[in-house]
């Protein structure tokens, strides 16, 4: 029943860890899996291929990220894996064609492996505070929001497909594949999942909205790692442990400081 | 003071208003609470109390010490918690999620640091601030987004049936949360059908009906105290029918996930035919698990378990032989009628058509939704959703039917009404029932036995604490 805090049960969530990684700020990061990136698509030969390997790896270790991690971050890329493998052997024979498809499958998921630690290590504030000069804030928020609900559409997905297997729906992998069978994928899985898709996506947009989304044209960004600073100075100073039982802590007068207004 | 005059709303499109002059007032530091059943109301007064309802079609006025409000002073001065915790979290870590509404009302970056610390405090989770809040239990949750609207500065916090996802221990850090706020002179309403855990701070409780306010007392309503009060329980039931064979049998099964403990650790329990069962226990004890267990969803990782006779069956084997009803209905709903609906499950047993016309005219008197038959299931009410979903499940006359959590949702009477249903059930086809669940029943002497869980595991009946 223990489980961690830190991280997620699913692949490219926020990792709550502190790593070297995690404490470069977003545009750097971007930068390192731009670069590493860019690199692994132009590598042909087997040593650069391993040096790029090792490179990804290292960096994707370096942030303290698991080997669990790392399997849930990839274990989909296999099937892409597979099949190359596969084509590339079907079209070029045996063994010339492994090499080409080896090499191929090894560049997809390496190229993917630097934005998933940027994923990993990046907090949503941080990414949106990097991003919003180019992207605006609305379409940032709603890309955002989409990631964190990821997970709970894997949930909702797991439980609506077990509900309806237990009513007779046939939606096991085998049955899946089995075109007769594609009403029932639709019907009993994608249609409810649509129907908790809409009203969650209400919800949320009530919420957003109640919490002042929208009603100004502008917004402030506050900075994880200041907020680091200032609970570890207050903490010194007792007033982050004020004890709440004696009325300190909600609603203290507020304070008139200064701080970046920005434009959405 | 807040101050509520002659409110009324009607939405667009309805003949009927949804609010009928609503009149009250909560001083700073007063705790009041709105009952009534679902569909009566309080979910729309508090929409129209924090300002998210169409301005044109609302009536009367919502003044806050004296001046009405706008808008914009609205959406600070009142907070709002939602009944779903889940979907109303919008980012990834705690600290992104408190200071999303601040940020939004361009609060200083400064000032934001010192409401973080101020609202995680208050809820007592400062120490998870840069946590994923995937992770986080359904009680954490709620007093999360109760966080992520104290940092807004509030005087006024209006909470959407804060309890219905809660086990015992989140209700009582959330109840301890609530008397913090009201000490601080904040005005709370609460929407509730189970107001049993916030009686000690409740100063008013408002009786809604279609809208209207019916009555006002200064005591706890009895038909709202989640199974204490219970004023008409469910008729007498025969006595299970002797069986020398269990239906269930479960002897020292463990199942883990991948990446944590056991989640069930050495469990063993017999089920006889047409037992009454209540599995009881907090959230995240394996409740869950163990009904996916039987209804042979999941795998157990060792021990046996043996289901009408079939040895760690797959849940396609147990097609006809075990239901189980999730606590979300819309989970299962998709077809066009109510009545094609309940013959799904049949016609994949592929039973004669003749056959499935019967049973289905069955179950939905049943479960009460012969009048509905004709109806799209997805447009219909919550309760009326369940019901139909109940059908659905019930109608290839499973031995053993599973309920997650099924009272989660539902008002007092509907809660009776589907204790009924089961009841019912049991009479007519001798179907073993198990409903797991984190509250005592609405009828504490339904069950025939109650089993209680706690860390994956059963506990002795002698240190159950039900």
């Amino acid at each position: 029943m223990r489980r961690r805090m830190t991280g997620s049960d699913y692949a490219c969530q926020y990792r709550a860890v502190d790593s070297p990684v995690h404490r470069l700020p977003a545009g750097w990061k971007m930068l390192i899996s731009t670069a590493l990136s860019v690199w692994i698509l132009v590598v042909r030969e087997p040593t650069p291929l391993f040096l790029a390997t090792v490179s990804c790896l290292l960096y994707y270790f370096l942030a303290r990220l698991t080997v669990r991690d790392f399997w849930r971050d990839t274990r989909y890329f296999l099937v892409q894996f597979c099949i190359l493998i596969s084509l590339f052997v079907y079209r070029e024979g045996y063994p010339a064609g492994v090499w080409p498809g080896v090499r191929t499958s090894l560049q997809i998921v390496l190229f993917f492996i630097p934005g998933i630690v940027f994923l990993r290590t990046t907090q949503v504030s941080s990414m949106m505070k990097g991003l919003r000069k180019v992207v605006p804030y609305r379409i940032l928020f709603l890309l955002f929001t989409s990631l964190r609900f990821v997970p709970f559409f894997a949930r909702e997905m797991q439980e609506i497909s077990m509900a309806q297997k237990l009513r007779g729906a046939r939606l096991s992998p085998t049955e899946a594949s089995r075109p007769v069978f594609w009403r029932d994928i639709f019907s009993c899985l994608v249609l409810p999942l649509l129907v908790r898709a809409m009203k969650t996506a209400d919800e949320a947009a009530l919420s957003a909205q109640a919490r002042g989304m929208g009603s100004r044209s502008e917004r402030t960004y506050y900075d994880v790692r200041e907020l680091e600073a200032y609970l570890a100075t207050h903490q010194k100073d007792g007033i982050a442990t004020a004890d709440p039982k004696n009325g300190e802590g909600i609603c203290p007068a507020r304070t008139s400081s200064g701080g970046e207004t920005l434009t959405k | 003071m807040l101050t509520v005059t002659n409110l009324s709303y009607t939405y667009p499109e309805e003949h009927q208003p949804s609010l009928k002059d609503i009149s009250f007032t909560v001083a700073g530091g007063e705790c009041v609470c709105f009952n009534g059943h679902s569909g009566c109301g309080k979910t729309t007064l508090l929409l129209a109390l924090k300002g998210l309802l169409a301005e044109e079609n609302l009536e009367g006025t919502i003044k806050y010490g004296g001046a009405p409000m706008n808008r914009e002073e609205i959406l600070a001065a009142v907070g709002l918690v939602f009944q779903n915790a889940e979907s109303q979290l919008l980012c990834s870590t705690v600290f992104d999620e408190v200071a999303f509404g601040p940020e939004n009302i361009c609060i200083p970056p400064a000032e934001i640091y010192q409401r973080i610390v101020e609202s995680l405090t208050a809820v007592d989770l400062l120490e998870f601030g840069n946590r994923n809040v995937e992770r986080f239990s359904a009680g954490q949750k709620q007093r999360l987004c109760i966080a992520s609207v104290l940092s807004m500065h509030p005087r006024v916090i209006l909470l959407d049936e804060p309890t219905s996802q809660l086990d015992g221990k989140g209700k009582s850090d959330l109840l301890k949360t609530l008397r913090l706020l009201k000490s601080q002179g904040i005005s709370i309403i609460i929407a509730e059908h189970n107001i049993e855990p916030f009686t000690g701070i409740i100063d008013r409780y408002y009786l809604m009906a279609a809208g209207e306010i019916t009555s006002v007392q200064d005591h706890a309503p009895e038909e709202y105290r989640y199974g204490y009060g219970t004023s008409t329980p469910v008729e007498r039931r025969k006595r299970p029918a002797d069986s020398s064979e269990p239906l269930v049998s479960a002897d020292s099964v463990f199942v883990s996930y991948a990446g944590s403990a056991n989640i069930l650790n050495s469990v063993s329990l017999e089920i006889m035919p047409g037992e009454l069962l209540h599995l009881y226990g907090e959230n995240g004890c394996g409740k869950s698990t163990l009904l996916k267990t039987m209804a042979g969803a999941i795998r157990p990782d060792s021990g046996l378990l043996t289901i009408s006779g079939r040895d760690f069956p797959k849940a396609g084997g147990l097609l006809g032989i075990v239901a189980l009803l999730f606590q979300n209905p819309q989970r299962q709903l998709f077809e066009d009628t109510v009545q094609d609906e309940i013959a799904f499950t049949l016609k994949r047993l592929e039973l004669p058509t003749e056959k499935i016309e019967r049973t289905v005219e069955f179950t939905l008197t049943l479960c009460e939704v012969i009048h509905l038959k004709d109806r799209l299931p997805l447009t219909l009410s919550f309760g009326e959703q369940h019901r139909v979903a109940l059908a659905s499940v019930i109608a290839p006359d499973p031995k053993l039917l599973l309920l997650d959590e099924p009272f989660a949702g539902l008002d007092p009477t509907q809660r009776l009404r589907l204790l009924k249903i089961l009841t019912r059930l049991r009479e007519e086809s001798n179907t073993a029932i198990v409903i797991a669940s984190h509250d005592p029943l609405p009828d504490p002497c339904w069950a025939d036995r109650i089993i209680t869980m706690q860390n994956g595991e059963i506990v002795p009946p002698e240190v159950s604490p039900l």
